[in-house]
Order: structure tokens, then C-alpha cells, then sequence
């Protein structure tokens, strides 16, 4: 059996004229929170081995799986917290935001569920501070859930009472890295931790945390009502279900598309994104900007989650693809890239803070024209000894930085190359350029 | 003991310690930047990455090679680990990281105060490469006046965060805080507020390069020009250990000296900045009733041996009055003196101020006590008081000191001044009226004018001794720089008095003292720096 149809996105019609808010008692009418039911049947073990017999990964964007960072937990120590990571600020990537502005009730259920399985105490969703709407969304649709006892209320067999809170970001990148999170939520500046200890010893207000993606938690009441077996039959061996995909770029359909994992990318592009726009198909982003580019030749590419191995790329990441076509300018592609780094690096670590800043700088010289031809392998080495995989700071943006500005390099090096002139190096005067020029 | 091997070397150490710790502990140097034992780890700066090779769990005989480059300051040493700090990878680097700090650094080492003793310096010459690639312009960033004490240079910041640390763990004040982002980000107060505490001082010594600066040493003196000698605080009754910086003659700062068991690493700003009375306000000549008088030194202490000569004709009718600011031996020796001469003569000692009761600083989060601002403003009391003790008969309050000064049993004082006038009321209503008054001082004021006999003694920079501490520590100091002219230290001078030979020597008077039954007196460890591990090497040209 492979993919039938939208599971994730069954609520949400494809026509955007008929697209509405879906609330709990649509919701519920169809066929919501019958999972939470049914989960609450089952026993906490018994919804933590399917999970890891689904073979559910994490959706944010490194994969892990759910069932494993589940089982992380200490035993007999609690309270114990969930936090949804809604922080989604990766460019290229909105599918939580699409997903929630339609059906926020799914979240709220595979939240449930999850705090069932694991015993949590309380819940926050960190919900980027950009998503002023989407948050007040939220807030409503906790207000409904609240009214129909799915928080608030005692976890069935426990003394545990479970509730669930909308936690508002401050804008920043960093924040959706998941301790980076963890310090914000605890009201502190969004500066990624040191570790150990990881969040599920001692996480958000130092107490045993799990952090998982929104379609992560989204996919939870489906693998309940449906099995590990029919989620495993979507996708491939390694990345089994359902995923969505968001596409943007210079395509005729930008959008958000549900599709099981595995899928070429040009399949993604034509059958559902209407196809490029306006060109030829040069280069794309297969998950955010920090997984780096997919070349000309990887037009093809599958997108899961070994996608990083095949086509030398950091990974699937959010699965946010952004296409670029022959009129693209990818100098000034990176250029942007670059600077979105540069102004996101919390300044923590060295190489980071400075790296990213130097390449931006560096950047916006080649794209004015004053590139030199060392600065090609400067970018290459500054990007390099910032962090590749596995990096040298204590988070990852480092090392997103450098995989989009490698990956851009190795895989266009002419494109950067025609912008570095040997003309202007040092001690040449403008004079003398111009007398050359003549 | 457990052993690890750096680089080749055998290291060894006690109980749990992190990579670096283990390292500088066995005095071999792995560099980082905000990385400082007093605060928590944050592990930022990113230039102690190591390679290691842990041994398997499963199998200790085996080694397995983490793959990416570990914080050494961050990660626990394991019994039988191989760490590499000099590999091309952890080389490489290094020099990557020295290379991003100095992008935007100013390079303005000469006229920045920190140089000479700063990291940046001392790692860009070790790990670093001999000119920058970065040809953008450089940020600017802009002075800030943060403090009473201290001026901040943000282009100059590397942002190891060793300030906002301090001031949240130590002094728990948490004035600092990091404002910004990314390489936007810079040091600062909050709005309105100063860096205002009585340790404000200290973020200036844990600052590794010129971003934080003392103002009152600002542009003073270079450092390499500055000679440190280790000595303990006279201000207060902690018992601080400090180093005294001074270039021919004259003192320019004072910085603390790490004691794990006293002040950690860790000085008030009342120790930092209270030594202006060492070169201010001084007495430089013997003095009658408030006259100058022309007296070589022989013939001034002549002039003191006999008016308490004179005054023991009548046994019990002289007074030594001590102070808690002299070193235990010069109060010993003027004290035998004295009562060699009289043995009924009484001896007093004049109280320290105390102000209000000790502070008490802690870390907000653990609880755990990281400094004490003691009370009692004399560094020696409990000297004084053994003296006392010792030599005991004829031993009063100071109180006490005017009913027999009233009564006429008491015709004669000898009071050693304290440096700082803290006990000068108490002093004037006690010698009130008393025939013959003999003064010891470092400074023009307080008895002065109406002694009938003035000596100008040198302050504790200028002579070496030791303390006693609140808690019973016997710390001894070292003499820092020559006596001002004309003066000499009050050992010194009943040093000639007792006719001893040679010239004073406070170990001499420690030997006296032991064998009088002051038995921990004997054996006092003489100071020593802990100087910061060589790193330059030069070589001839």
C-alpha cells in the first residue's frame, strides 16, 4: 500500500476558497480525538512501542526517532514536560503554520496523547513570535479543548493533571533549537545549552523534557487509529509515513503538499507545485536553507531522510523546498542566506558569531563586484572551520551556515568564480584598472 | 589517582575535573577565553576544543576516537584518555578561532592597558597566524562608562561573558548582561543602572583581554614596567591575599592573589582602591608639639628611649597603646621592649572600627557563599590581642586608659598610630592630659600636633610581617617598596631600641616569639605567586 491520499491534511481542502478554520466540534464529527480515546485504552508502554514500531521520525527537521527520545525520559522522575516546537522560523518552511491555521485541533490531540503516553505534567507550545494569528488560533482552539476536558484534567490512572499552555516566541531563528528553546521558554536569552545534560534529564526548568516537532505530534493520532503497519507502508524502509511539503520558489503552485516521504522532488514540483516557473530547473533547497542546495543533476532527488548521504546535502531538514531556476542569481541567493545567519547567530560561540558575519561581508563585496579569486576558497575555509557535520559550537546553526554556503560553492562554482576578478587586488590602483580596462 | 595523557605528558588528578582543569592544575596550558575556575562553564569561546580518544566502556583497554572536536573545559577527564591539543585538527582550530576574535578587535594594543597581559596577545603569538585575511571593515562598537570603577571598550569585547557570570554568580548583583545578538551583540548595563557593587573590581581581572578596564589604573603605567609583590590586605580583618603592583617606588594597583581558602580569586573594591594613604598624606619628619624637628635617626629613637626611661623611674606609669593595623612583630617587639624597661608598664590596644557586620555574598542560584566583606577594618586584631595575652600583667582597655591617665597613675603614652585614623577620637579622649605623649605615625594628623614626640614610621607596603586573620590564619606579607624617605618601619625602629644586631628581621622576632610558647609563630610560609604559565619564548636574534 503506498500513499492513498492527504492523511495530515484530510481536513484541509485543497481549494483555498473553501478553506476554513476547523473547529473542535467539526473536529470531533470527524472522527477527532477517537485516538486520545483509544490511546487511553491502551497502556503508556503499549503507545510508546508503536510509536517506535511506526518508525515515526522527527519532523523538525534532524529526524530522530520519536519513539527513542520518548524513552529517553528518566523513570519515577517527574513532573515531567512536553514543549512543542511551533518555532518554525527556518526560511523556506511553513507547513506547521499551514497545518495549524486550518486544523490546530490534531496538534492539541497528538499533544494529549503524548502527554498520556509519557506522563507529562505540562505542555507548552512554543509558537514562533512571528505567528501572531496563528497563535491566537491556538489560544481559541486550547479554549475549546479545555471546555471538553481534554486539558485540565486528571490523566486517566494518575494523579498527573495535565495542561497545556500557548507559549509566544520573541523572534528568533535559534529559539527553534530545541535547549535554545528551552532557555526562552524559561525566560532567558535563546542561547542554545551546553550538553550534557540533554533536555530529557533535565530540560525546561531543569525537570525531565521531551521536545517534539508539531507534525510530529500531529501524526501520533493516526498511527494510533491506524497502526504501525499502515504507517510504515508509506515511504521507504528508513523514512516511513506521511510528510508534508512545503514549496516555494519560482514554481506556478507554491504551497503546502502532503505526500509520503520518499517522493522525487520533481514529482513534487510537477504533480503538485504546477511546475517551474519561468525557466529552467537549476537549483532548489530540500528542507530549509541550512541543509544546503540540491544541484542541477539532483533534480530528481528522493526526498527522506537519506537524502543528506545521496546528494551531499546536510539532510531533509523541514522538508521546505525552495526551487530556483536558471534566472536565478545564486550569488545573491547565498548572499541572502548568508545574511540570514549572520543576523540570526545568537553570539554565542566564536566561530559562529564571527564566521557568519565575515561571509556575509564577504558576500555582499562579490555581489557588488569587488570579489577576489582567493575569496572563493576563503568562503570554502572560513565556512569549513565554522563546523561541517560534525561542527565545532555548541549548536547547529553554525553548521547549517556552512552546508548552504559549501554545498553552493561545490555544486556552482562557476557562477561564484565569474563574479571574482583578479583586477582589483591590493595596491592596484583605480588608475591602473582603469588604464587596463582601456 | 587517575591518569590521562595530553599530548605525550602523564597527567594526573583528584576526583572529577574537567579535561582543561586537570591540565592547568598539572601546569600545562590549553588556551581558552571564558573558561574560568571561580564561574559555571558556557563553554562559547570554542578555542580549548581538543581531540580525544575515550576508553570503550565496554572494553577499557580500548580507545575510541570521538569524531568532532570536544570542549576540553566541558568534558570530564576519564582514567586512561588520550587528548590531543596540539593535532592539526585542534591546531587548526585554534588558529580559526584566533582569527575570528581578531576580526573586529581593534588592534590598538598600544595604547590599551591590557597589553602585556593580555590573552589575545599571548594566543595570537602561540596559535595564531601572522596577518589577517579580513579586508571588510571592521564593526565599531563604543566605550561605555559602566561603573564607578571600571570603563568598558566593546570593540575590544571578545564575549567570553566572564563579567555577566561574575556578577550573577559572585558578587550576585547581575548588573551585566549581554544586549544584542550575533556579532551585534555587546556587554552592558541595563538602562539607568551602573555596575555598582563592592566586587565590581574583579570583573576587570577576569576580563582576558583590554574590553574591561580599571579606570584608576587607566593609562597609568604599562604593565610590563610593574613588579608584583604578594602581600595581604591591610583593610580589613579577611586576611585577602593580594599581590601589590609598583614600578620604582610607587604603587600603582593592587590585584588579588588567588587563595583557595580566603579569597578565592577575588578582592573588594575597598582592598583594590584604598592604598592612596601608602603615597598620600604622609609624616616625613620627627615633630615636636607639631614643630619639625632635625633628628637623624639614631638621635630620634634616642630621644624616645629616654622619655620612657625617664618615665620608668615610676613603675606603671607608661602605657604602650598598639594598634591592629601593625605586623604581630613589631607589636612583640615594642611590647618586650617596653616592658624591659618597666616591666609593670601597662599595654593596651586601640579597637578596630567595625562597620555594621559582615557581608555576605552568594551565589543566587546555589546558595554557596563566594565572598565575605569582613567588618572589623584592621587586618590584625587577633595578633594584637596575642600579644596581649602573652605578655599579659599590666594589660588594659584603652577605655580604661583615661581614669588613669586621670588619676596620675599614668604620665607617659606610646601610641602607634594607626594608618587610617579609625581609632583617633578614641585615642584623643584616652591620652587626654597625659604629661608625656609618644607617637608613632605614618601620617601628619590625628596625636600629632600635641605630641611631645613624633616618629614617622612607613606603611605596610613599605615592610614585611605578618598578619592574623579573623579565623586565627597567620599570613605573612612581604615588603613591596623602599620606605618613603625619612621614615622607617616601626619594627625597625624597637628593633634599635632592643639593641639586636644587624638590621630587623621580622623571621628573628617570629623565633623570639615561638620560643616564648608562641608556638605558630615558627613556621610561616613566605607568599608566593601563582604566576600565570609561561608562554612566550623568545628567541635571539
Amino acid at each position: 500500500m503506498a500513499f492513498a491520499g492527504p492523511v495530515l491534511l484530510k481536513r484541509i481542502p485543497d481549494d483555498p476558497a473553501k478553506r476554513k478554520l476547523i473547529n473542535i466540534d467539526e473536529y470531533m464529527a470527524t472522527g477527532g480525538y477517537e485516538s486520545l480515546r483509544k490511546a487511553q485504552a491502551m497502556t503508556p508502554e503499549q503507545i510508546i512501542q508503536l510509536v517506535i514500531d511506526s518508525n515515526l521520525r522527527g519532523r523538525g527537521g534532524a529526524g530522530f526517532p520519536c519513539g527513542s527520545k520518548w524513552k529517553f525520559l528518566p523513570k519515577d522522575l517527574h513532573p515531567r514536560y512536553l514543549a512543542v516546537n511551533f518555532d518554525e522560523s527556518e526560511p523556506g518552511t511553513f507547513k506547521d503554520r499551514y497545518l495549524t491555521e486550518y486544523d490546530p485541533q490534531v496538534l492539541l490531540e497528538g499533544i494529549a496523547i503524548a502527554a498520556f503516553a509519557n506522563r507529562i505534567t505540562t505542555s507548552y507550545i512554543y509558537i514562533r513570535g512571528e505567528y501572531h494569528l496563528q497563535a491566537k488560533i491556538l489560544e481559541k482552539a486550547l479554549e475549546e479543548a479545555y471546555a471538553k476536558g481534554i486539558f485540565g484534567q486528571k490523566i486517566p490512572g494518575t494523579e498527573i493533571v495535565h495542561n497545556c499552555y500557548v507559549h509566544r516566541g520573541a523572534g528568533a531563528y535559534i529559539c527553534g533549537e530545541e535547549t535554545g528553546l528551552l532557555e526562552s521558554l524559561e525566560g532567558k536569552r535563546g542561547w542554545p545549552r551546553i550538553k550534557p545534560p540533554f533536555p530529557a534529564i533535565a530540560g525546561a526548568f531543569a525537570k525531565p523534557t521531551i521536545i517534539n516537532n508539531v507534525e510530529t505530534l500531529a501524526c501520533l493520532p493516526y498511527i494510533i487509529e491506524y497502526g504501525a503497519d499502515w504507517f510504515k507502508s508509506m515511504g521507504t524502509a528508513s523514512s516511513a509515513g506521511p510528510k508534508l511539503f512545503g514549496v516555494s520558489g519560482l514554481v506556478h503552485k507554491p504551497g503546502v503538499y502532503e505526500e509520503e516521504l520518499g517522493i522525487k522532488m520533481s514529482t513534487l514540483i510537477e504533480k503538485y507545485a504546477g511546475g517551474i516557473k519561468g525557466g529552467k530547473y537549476r537549483a532548489a533547497i530540500p528542507g530549509g536553507v541550512s541543509m544546503g542546495v540540491l544541484g542541477t543533476d539532483q533534480y530528481d532527488a528522493e526526498l527522506d531522510f537519506d537524502i543528506g548521504k545521496k546528494y551531499n546535502v546536510l539532510g531533509l531538514g523541514t522538508a521546505g523546498v525552495i526551487v530556483m531556476t536558471d534566472k536565478t542569481d545564486l550569488v545573491v541567493m547565498l548572499r541572502n542566506i548568508v545574511r540570514f545567519f549572520a543576523h540570526e547567530s545568537c553570539g554565542q560561540c566564536t566561530p559562529c558569531r564571527e564566521g557568519t558575519a565575515w561571509m556575509h561581508k564577504m558576500l555582499n563585496r562579490i555581489v557588488a563586484g569587488y570579489g577576489k579569486p582567493r575569496d572563493f576558497d576563503l568562503l570554502m575555509e572560513v565556512g569549513l572551520s565554522m563546523g561541517s557535520m560534525p561542527g565545532t559550537t555548541i549548536c547547529g546553526l553554525a553548521d547549517g551556515a556552512n552546508w548552504a554556503v559549501r554545498t553552493f560553492l561545490e555544486k556552482f562554482p562557476e557562477d561564484f568564480k565569474a563574479r571574482l576578478k583578479s583586477d582589483h587586488v591590493q595596491g592596484v590602483t583605480l588608475d591602473a584598472q582603469a588604464a587596463a580596462a582601456v | 589517582m587517575p591518569t590521562m595523557d595530553v599530548d605525550g605528558k602523564k597527567i594526573a588528578w583528584d576526583g572529577k575535573k574537567m579535561i582543561l582543569q586537570a591540565c592547568l592544575d598539572a601546569g600545562m596550558e590549553i588556551p581558552s577565553y571564558c573558561y574560568h575556575q571561580g564561574l559555571s562553564i558556557v563553554a562559547s569561546c570554542r578555542i580549548c576544543l581538543v581531540e580525544i580518544e575515550s576508553p570503550d566502556p565496554k572494553d577499557p583497554a580500548k580507545l575510541v576516537k570521538v569524531p568532532k572536536l570536544v570542549p576540553s573545559c566541558q568534558t570530564p577527564a576519564v582514567d586512561g584518555m588520550k587528548v590531543h591539543s596540539i593535532s592539526p585538527k585542534a591546531r587548526a582550530n585554534q588558529k580559526a578561532v584566533m582569527e575570528f576574535l581578531l576580526l573586529n578587535h581593534p588592534l590598538d594594543c598600544p595604547v590599551c592597558d591590557q597589553a602585556g597581559e593580555c590573552y589575545l596577545q599571548d594566543y595570537s603569538y602561540e596559535y595564531g597566524r601572522s596577518e589577517s585575511r579580513f579586508e571588510e571593515d571592521k564593526a565599531k562598537k563604543p566605550k561605555k562608562d559602566i561603573g564607578k570603577h571600571v570603563v568598558l571598550y566593546s570593540d575590544r569585547c571578545i564575549m567570553c561573558t566572564r563579567c555577566v557570570r561574575f556578577t550573577r554568580e559572585i558578587s550576585g548583583t547581575g548588573e551585566l548582561a549581554v544586549f544584542g545578538r550575533g556579532h551585534r551583540e555587546e556587554i552592558d548595563v541595563f538602562q539607568g543602572q551602573s555596575l555598582d557593587n563592592p566586587l565590581s573590581g574583579n570583573v576587570i581581572d577576569i576580563c582576558p583581554v583590554g574590553a574591561l578596564l580599571d579606570k584608576d589604573f587607566l593609562f597609568t603605567q604599562r604593565v610590563w614596567f610593574l613588579k608584583k609583590t604578594p602581600s595581604i590586605s591591610p583593610f580589613s580583618s579577611g586576611g585577602e591575599n593580594i599581590s601589590i603592583e609598583h614600578n620604582q617606588g610607587r604603587v600603582y594597583r593592587i590585584k588579588p592573589r588567588f587563595n583557595a581558602d580566603v579569597n578565592k580569586w577575588w578582592i573588594s573594591d575597598d582592598i583594590r582602591y584604598g592604598w592612596d594613604f601608602i603615597h598620600n598624606n604622609r609624616l616625613q619628619t620627627p615633630a615636636a608639639k607639631g614643630v619639625p624637628q632635625e633628628l637623624s635617626p639614631a638621635q630620634s629613637i634616642g630621644q624616645l628611649d629616654q622619655a620612657v626611661k625617664k618615665a620608668a623611674a615610676t613603675p606603671g606609669a607608661t602605657v604602650l597603646v598598639l594598634n591592629a593595623f601593625d605586623s604581630t612583630e613589631e607589636m612583640f617587639l615594642a611590647a618586650q621592649w617596653i616592658r624591659r624597661i618597666d616591666p609593670q608598664a601597662w599595654l593596651t590596644l586601640a579597637e578596630p572600627k567595625v562597620e555594621g557586620q559582615d557581608q555576605v555574598f552568594k551565589n543566587p542560584t546555589t546558595g554557596a557563599v563566594t565572598y565575605t566583606l569582613r567588618a572589623e577594618k584592621a587586618p590584625n586584631r587577633r595578633g594584637a590581642e596575642k600579644v596581649l595575652a602573652k605578655l599579659a600583667g599590666n594589660v588594659c582597655k584603652l577605655a580604661e586608659v583615661e581614669g588613669k591617665i586621670k588619676a596620675g597613675q599614668v604620665q607617659t603614652a606610646l601610641v602607634l598610630a594607626d594608618p587610617f585614623g579609625h581609632s583617633d577620637a578614641a585615642l584623643q579622649t584616652a591620652v587626654a592630659g597625659v604629661e608625656t605623649l609618644l607617637v608613632l605615625s605614618s601620617r601628619p594628623d590625628g596625636l600629632v600636633s600635641q605630641a611631645s614626640l613624633v616618629l614617622p614610621v612607613s606603611t605596610w607596603a613599605e615592610k614585611s610581617g605578618v598578619f592574623e586573620n579573623y579565623s586565627g590564619l597567620i599570613q605573612a606579607f612581604k615588603q613591596a617598596i623602599d620606605p618613603l624617605e625619612n621614615t622607617r618601619s616601626t619594627g625597625s625602629i624597637f628593633w634599635d631600641l632592643m639593641d639586636l644586631a644587624g638590621t630587623y628581621d621580622p623571621a628573628a622576632v617570629r623565633r623570639m616569639m615561638s620560643e616564648l610558647g608562641l608556638a605558630e609563630y615558627a613556621t610561616v610560609a613566605l607568599p608566593e605567586h601563582h604566576e600565570k604559565i609561561e608562554l612566550m619564548q623568545f628567541t635571539d636574534l
